[in-house]
């Protein structure tokens, strides 16, 4: 049912989340999901950084408060809802070797599970330009 | 259909979604219609808005039949027919 395409320049907890919900809808509707690791979102991929949250681009006077929120509504963290996709369709990840570089991944073993390769921007906007829908958080 | 007319379904699969935000509901619904056969009824029970509105959307894309929703005391019965 298409591909959705989802340019991830944000390594923030409210943004991984808002891409992680998106990801569930595409998954539903069976379409694949491409994701593209931007800048600032790469450093969230980095193997052991996946409980961080030191993060909120939106409203971050107010970060505490809204991460208690998510967990009180039993929303899934952001590493899970990727992982949940990718249990109903076909999921890849893809950083950006730019973006690796800035926070020290080079190798694929630099980056947690959820990573399926480097990408060049050429790739993403290629994938964005044939994407049935394309976002970019 | 009415809201008699649903409460009164043979239901052949009950998914309990309450306890999940959207979009939990839906992929709850997602994973519980692999399980059923054509032409079987499965019930979705959830307490979030959204879901309300997904649900009929998500069936009518994957060709699944809609029947309809029954508000209850802090949540919604959905129903369809896989197709």
């Amino acid at each position: 049912m298409g591909k959705f395409v989802i340019g991830l320049s944000s390594g923030s907890i409210d943004k991984l989340t808002g891409a992680g919900v998106m990801m569930s809808g595409a998954a539903a509707d069976d379409m694949e999901i491409e994701v593209y690791v931007l800048l600032t979102a790469a450093r969230a991929f980095m193997k052991g950084n996946e409980e961080l949250q030191d993060s909120c681009a939106d409203y971050p006077h107010i970060k505490e408060e809204f991460f208690k929120t998510l967990k009180d509504n039993s929303v899934p963290t952001w590493v899970e809802f990727f992982e949940q996709a990718a249990e109903f369709t076909d999921v890849k990840v893809y950083i950006c070797s730019l973006a690796g570089k800035i926070w020290g991944g080079v190798k694929m073993e630099d980056f947690n599970h959820l990573v399926t390769g480097f990408c060049g921007i050429g790739q993403y906007l290629d994938a964005a330009k044939e994407a049935e829908l394309h976002v970019n958080i | 259909m009415t809201n008699e007319e649903l409460n009164a379904l043979a239901i052949d699969k009950s998914v309990d979604a309450r306890g999940t935000a959207c979009p939990g509901p839906l992929l709850e619904a997602k994973k519980a219609i692999g399980t059923i056969n054509e032409g079987q009824v499965m019930e979705v029970l959830s307490a979030d808005e959204g879901t309300k509105v997904d649900i009929p959307k998500w069936c009518k894309k994957q060709g699944h039949e809609y029947l309809g929703t029954v508000e209850e005391s802090g949540y919604f019965k959905i129903y369809l027919k896989k197709q």
